[in-house]
């Protein structure tokens, strides 16, 4: 199946797929809370995302996965430069976007887009299907009008299978799934190359999702799309992605093979996600082992110092675990974990 | 023959059109729902009329009627209503109809008026604090802040005696002061919204700054907006009648409500029509417009309405 579809990446890209397609380098996203009213004692820095490194090939759908809070979604504003980045430079075919200006920023936009999590809240309450669609595309074609315009925005609506008859409506007469699927078709307008997607189907109903997440997957392989797909939900992240990465606390843990990650993880981190997804036929869900975790996910305010996992494992740590932070190392072709001796061990 | 004309138009028509297209749907925007909800406010409709009716009266009425409303008759002097004089005459024995008309008409006019400079000066400063956020937002909002604090009063004996008495200084007066609430409103408005995923999608799609502020943020405020300013009329015009009251507003021989009323109440127990008149059209002004904001209110944003 790997084969089938790097093979299938071949035939989209005209000279290949690019390995360094996105790129990021040691990308860092702190906030500063400042000090306090007189200027007294610094209320801290929030290390949403911490030293991320990550290469993404052209034409692949890379999974993000990790609980609430761990900088998910600030890692997607951060790569869509909504928020710039505090450190580390961030490159799409080689062009780094995070020394361009908000100027030259804006004009490169209409290479990367974004879709939103919640449907009722990314669409212009006051703007019709085809205002908003038509705003979006003339950020690549500022001259297109009339006919050529109209055109445009009925082949994306047909392109996300909604019906061009509705293009005179406004967001409130649509429901959350065809209100996606505008929002999709909005992202798609400035036909970009890397599209990020923030957990696009969360906020949907169970039996609409499926139906997102195949139009992704159609989109991608007509399209040649490349993608980031953030989620929480680990099935819906392996039913998409090729690769997954899982993050904690602002920090990749684990990277590797969709196949891999899931069915022989490395980082105890992802066995507890991996144990927590429910399993449809009652045998195997009967004897399915769960990995629990001890407690919430600690405050990225004051995160704990070395391998910031040890406060939850289940596996007690030594101190020098507790100080020394662990490097992203690749024990297996492609297949990345956090080296933290404790994290790798199976539990008995 | 024309009817084979139009045929064959609309034929042309079907070809240019996508094949597979079935006619395209109108869609119901908020705006409209807005209106159709007022709609089915009577208060708020009757409201609305009564304003216009009113409106009408004192912009029109003056030409149709034959008397002057500077015209003095020292020799009939103070009349109750009769016939040639519907609301009967003041104590020079000017027409007390035409002088509510002209009165009316300069009271709408600051009201009008001065709302619209507050609505200007207060959407853009609240707009742009609210968007910029930060620093620039805590400086500008605190400058509101101590403005608030100001006693009006001073404020304009301080402008009349600067500048000497002028409708137009009333206005700017007046606006001046309305316009503090008006951008604590759109302020925080546009703050809420800048959250929204929409501005994020906005942004992330590389709109200019003009763009977001005017197509995605404004026009998703305007409605608290509308409201606000429906209720900032009559306020308006009981700062301008109360100002006339204490004689710092409008001058003789020009007239408004609060001077007819502050005239009025002069003379109340010998020439009483002196003071219902001019006070009749004035609380129905303000009660039609209180109204017709409450029920904005309630037709812009129908969740507050089911409270």
């Amino acid at each position: 199946m790997t084969d089938a579809a790097i093979s299938e990446r071949k035939e989209t890209g005209e000279s290949g797929p690019r390995e360094d397609f996105l790129v990021l380098d040691s990308v860092s996203q702190h906030f500063d809370l400042g000090t306090g009213f007189f200027g007294r004692g610094s209320r801290g820095v929030i290390k949403a995302v911490d030293n991320v490194s990550l290469s993404i090939r052209q034409g692949e759908i890379l999974g993000l996965v990790g609980e609430s809070g761990c900088g998910k979604t600030t890692l997607s504003r951060t790569i869509m430069q909504i928020i710039r980045p505090t450190s580390g430079r961030i490159f799409l075919e080689g062009k780094e976007l995070s020394s361009l200006s908000d100027r030259e920023v804006r004009h490169e936009r209409i290479n990367f887009q974004m879709i939103f999590q919640d449907p009722y809240a990314s669409l212009n309450p006051r703007m019709t299907v085809f205002d908003a669609l038509a705003e979006a595309i003339r950020t690549r074609h500022p001259g297109v009008r009339g006919t050529a315009l109209r055109e445009r925005v009925v082949e994306l609506l047909r392109l996300v299978g909604l019906s061009p008859a509705q293009m005179k409506k406004y967001p409130h007469e649509f429901s959350g799934g065809q209100r996606q699927r505008v929002a999709i078709a909005r992202a798609l307008a400035p036909e970009p190359k890397l599209i990020i997607a923030d957990e696009p189907v969360s906020a949907l109903d169970v039996s609409i999702q499926s139906q997102i997440l195949n139009l992704l997957k159609k989109l991608r392989r007509d399209m040649g799309l490349t993608m980031i797909f953030i989620s929480h939900d680990l099935s819906v992240v392996r039913y998409i992605a090729d690769r997954i990465a899982v993050m904690y606390l602002g920090r990749i843990v684990e990277l590797g093979d969709a196949e891999t990650v899931v069915d022989d993880p490395l980082h105890i981190y992802t066995r507890a996600l991996m144990s927590a997804i429910p399993q449809p036929d009652p045998r195997i869900e009967r004897s399915r082992k769960r990995v629990i975790l001890k407690g919430d996910p600690p405050s990225p305010l004051n995160p704990p110092t070395g391998c910031s996992f040890w406060p939850r494992s289940p596996i007690p740590h030594d101190e020098r675990m507790k100080v020394v932070e662990p490097e992203l190392v690749e024990f297996h072709p492609g297949h990345f974990a956090h080296d933290c001796p404790f994290c790798l061990q199976r539990a008995a | 023959m024309s009817g084979s004309v139009e045929a064959v138009l609309g034929a042309d028509e079907d070809v240019g059109r996508e094949p597979a297209t079935p006619e395209i749907e109108r869609g119901a925007s908020l705006w409209r729902d807005a209106w159709h909800r007022l709609g089915k406010n009577k208060l708020a409709l009757i409201s609305l009329f009564v304003f216009i009716a009113i409106a009408l009266f004192c912009v029109v009425g003056p030409f149709l009627s034959p008397w002057d409303s500077q015209q003095q008759d020292l020799m009939i002097g103070a009349q109750g209503p009769s016939a040639t004089h519907w609301f009967g005459t003041d104590t020079l024995g000017r027409d007390l109809m035409v002088r509510v008309m002209e009165g009316g008409r300069i009271s709408l006019m600051v009201g009008l008026i001065a709302t619209l400079v507050a609505l200007l000066i207060g959407v853009l400063y609240g707009a742009t604090a609210g968007y910029l956020g930060g620093k620039t937002d805590a400086v500008m909002m605190r400058l509101v802040d101590i403005l608030y604090a100001l006693p009006f009063t001073i404020f304009v004996i301080l402008l009349m005696v600067a500048f000497g008495r002028s409708l137009w200084l009333m206005f700017v007066a007046i606006g001046f002061v309305e316009w503090l609430s008006m951008a604590r409103i759109v302020r925080s408005g546009v703050m809420a919204l800048r959250k929204q995923e929409f501005i994020e999608a906005a942004v992330s799609l590389g709109y200019s700054h003009r763009r977001i502020i005017l197509k995605h943020l404004i026009p998703n405020v305007l409605g608290p907006v509308i409201v606000v300013a429906t209720l900032t009329v009559p306020a308006v015009m009981l700062l301008e009648a109360f100002l006339s009251f204490l004689g710092l507003g409008v001058q003789p021989p020009n007239a408004s409500w609060g001077v007819l009323i502050n005239e009025g109440q002069q003379n109340m127990e010998i020439f009483p029509w002196l003071l219902i008149f001019p006070a009749f059209f004035f609380a129905l002004t303000l009660f039609s417009l209180n109204f017709l904001g409450d029920g904005l209110r309630d037709a812009l944003d129908p969740k507050s309405a089911r409270d």
